[in-house]
């Protein structure tokens, strides 16, 4: 479903900030802003913390207990077969598998996390504002939930060198 | 103008985001100049070379090979601990810039990347090669065979293909998402439909949006911090595979740091010297500035000093163990017998060339960076040419004494492994940008911050 949204485009990252941070303040509905790099002032003025890390930190858990399991399973159960003398179950050697498989199923699934919260994903069809949102513009997109003409003009104010009013299907930017 | 030492921009004149995407695509955007198509040319004929002593070696067996029963590890694991060296530094460059917020490390992280997969592949092919039948490289899995035994956990070997896969698998990762950007980047200004269309596949969907940008950046920091403790386990597995053998020269616990260090000094001497060629063939000194090869020739100063302490180490524990097989290895085989050139070349290139770095004048001559970098590589496939075959060839049995001689097939892959480096980064070069557009802009704006700072000052 398609509905009324303002853009304000900017060239500069701080007065990008600036603007953010006061329309925030007065309560306007911002959607999303498109940019072609971002900082960490940026980041911090419109979105939260990402909860992925806490996400990696359950999926390592269950990857070291997983691990442990098949290797304790293997060595001791499935085929208890003693190398060199060593005891069955011997846990130094398998710290290091237990780091590696940790690392790996840990990066892969938090990729994974990403992507699908991100809904990116191979030849999936970008929505852009323009073109030039990849190389020297930034967007910010606002709803029409407020008086239009006041965002206008506080745009304007925070140094938006355009300001468009156009039609964005809902999907394509929540 | 007042120029600081403390605080110089890193991306140095004056730069609009327009003018950085312009100038960083262009190697994308134009048609490949002459030297990358006889470079790509040359890279080919290696590659060909390779392919042939690769066809040799799996038709005839691995006696084509210069192994004999003493030294049943030659060129071929040289060779794959100098390129996993070399392939540590990407990474290293990655976690400097998102783990500890090295920002001159944002220009060189794309390329060093790059470096670091296309090192890793090529690292990786040496012990499939010396498996003998590669088309049996399952076998080293864990998963129950036919007999139902399951794969010896508890060796380094094993830890060694978990390692690296690891590695390969979290670099390309770090890499390829590292460009999604770039890659949104190049879709959206390309006019051609086609290249549309296949950066429009890797890109991912990528719009710019600030919510993802703050899941991005999230997730690289979070991978970032996973690598960092994967690049040191990596190095210290493969001198595990060493260390925990009973031969003298090998059987020492200081081999897992000497091995980190030495990947990290080798891995920043090839960054290096593939910067120094690209700042020279893209013109692109306003993002590789004098302030970055400074900074990576400070790091190869204090590694050539660890590098060094850790020559004289050994030397020093051989001797104070009284062992005498110990003792022969360092003191007679290594310092002045059969393999004394070797050494001499490996310490005068690790821990005495790179000295030079003191001199500021030094670090910054182009010449002086290029051959240094250059002669630490050199050293570096000396120094594991020296821990791996003065140890095997010269050991408890003066009996099974031996020399080694690589085989024109050795040399084969090992120059096959120069060309698919080669092509491999030629083909990076052509196709994704060589520094990081979307890491770069921010950087540059901090640049003129610090510029009219400096001004005002």
């Amino acid at each position: 479903m398609n509905s009324k949204h303002t853009i304000g485009v900017f060239d500069d990252e701080d007065k990008l900030v600036k603007a953010i941070k006061y329309l925030k303040s007065k309560h306007a509905n911002i959607k999303d802003v498109f940019g072609p790099s971002t900082n960490h002032e940026l980041i911090k003025s419109l979105t939260t913390e990402s909860r992925l890390p806490y996400l990696a930190v359950l999926v390592a858990a269950a990857t070291i207990a997983a691990t442990f399991a098949f290797l304790y399973y293997t060595s001791v159960i499935d085929y208890p077969l003693r190398y060199g003398g060593k005891p069955l179950f011997s846990f130094p050697p398998m710290v290091v598998i237990l780091f590696l498989v940790t690392i790996l199923v840990t990066g892969g699934v938090s990729v994974m996390l990403f992507l699908g919260r991100t809904q990116l994903f191979p030849g999936k069809k970008a929505w852009i504002p323009d073109p030039r949102v990849s190389d020297d513009r930034f967007y910010l997109v606002m709803d029409q939930n407020f008086n239009p003409e006041e965002i206008i003009r506080w745009l304007r104010e925070f140094g938006a060198l355009e300001i468009i009013e156009t039609d964005i299907e809902k999907s394509s930017i929540s | 103008m007042i120029s600081s030492n403390i605080s110089q921009p890193l991306v140095t004149g004056q730069k609009q985001y327009g003018d950085i995407t312009r100038e960083l695509l262009e190697n994308t955007e134009g048609r490949p100049p002459l030297w990358w198509l006889i470079a790509f040319g040359l890279g080919c004929l290696a590659l060909a070379f390779g392919g042939w002593a690769f066809y040799m070696s799996l038709s005839q067996g691995l006696g084509t090979w210069g192994l004999t029963n003493s030294v049943g590890w030659g060129w071929d694991i040289i060779n794959f601990v100098w390129w996993i060296g070399i392939g540590h530094a990407g990474t290293a460059f990655t976690i400097f810039f998102l783990v500890f917020r090295q920002k001159w490390a944002g220009s060189i992280n794309r390329s060093a990347e790059a470096m670091t997969v296309f090192a890793v592949m090529c690292a990786g092919l040496f012990p499939l090669i010396h498996m003998g039948r590669p088309w049996l490289a399952f076998f080293i899995l864990p998963y129950p065979n036919t007999r139902l035994l399951w794969v010896n956990f508890n060796s380094p070997l094993f830890w060694d293909v978990l390692a690296i896969s690891t590695y390969l698998i979290m670099s390309v990762t770090l890499w390829y998402l590292g460009m999604v950007p770039d890659l949104a980047t190049i879709r959206d200004r390309t006019k051609n439909k086609f290249k549309r269309t296949i950066y429009g596949i890797f890109s991912l969907g990528w719009n710019g949006s600030l919510y993802a940008y703050n899941r991005y950046e999230t997730l690289l920091k979070l991978l970032g911090g996973l690598a960092a403790p994967l690049v040191i386990s990596v190095h210290t597995i493969v001198a595990l595979d060493f260390a925990i053998s009973v031969l003298p020269g090998w059987h020492a616990t200081i081999l897992p740091p000497y091995f980190f260090v030495g990947a990290i000094f080798s891995g920043f001497a090839m960054v290096l010297t593939i910067m120094i060629l690209m700042r020279k063939a893209f013109n692109i000194s306003d993002y590789i500035t004098w302030k970055h090869l400074d900074n990576i020739a400070l790091v190869l100063k204090y590694g050539s000093l660890v590098i060094g302490l850790a020559y004289g180490i050994e030397l020093f524990i051989a001797w104070y163990s009284g062992v005498d097989y110990e003792m022969y290895t360092f003191f007679n085989a290594r310092v002045s017998g059969s393999f004394s050139t070797a050494f001499w070349i490996m310490v005068s290139c690790n821990a005495i060339v790179p000295q030079i770095f003191w001199f500021r004048k030094a670090r910054q001559s182009i010449v002086v960076l290029f051959i240094v970098s250059i002669l630490i590589n050199v050293g570096m496939w000396f120094e594991r040419f020296v821990i791996l075959i003065s140890s095997l060839a010269e050991d408890f049995l003066p009996s099974s004494w031996t020399s080694y001689q690589p085989t024109i097939v050795d040399i084969g892959i090992f120059v096959g492994t120069f060309g698919l480096f080669t092509v491999g980064m030629l083909l990076f070069i052509k196709f994704i940008p060589i520094i990081a557009i979307n890491e770069v802009k921010p950087i540059s704006k901090e640049g003129q911050r610090v510029t009219i700072k400096n001004e005002k000052a």
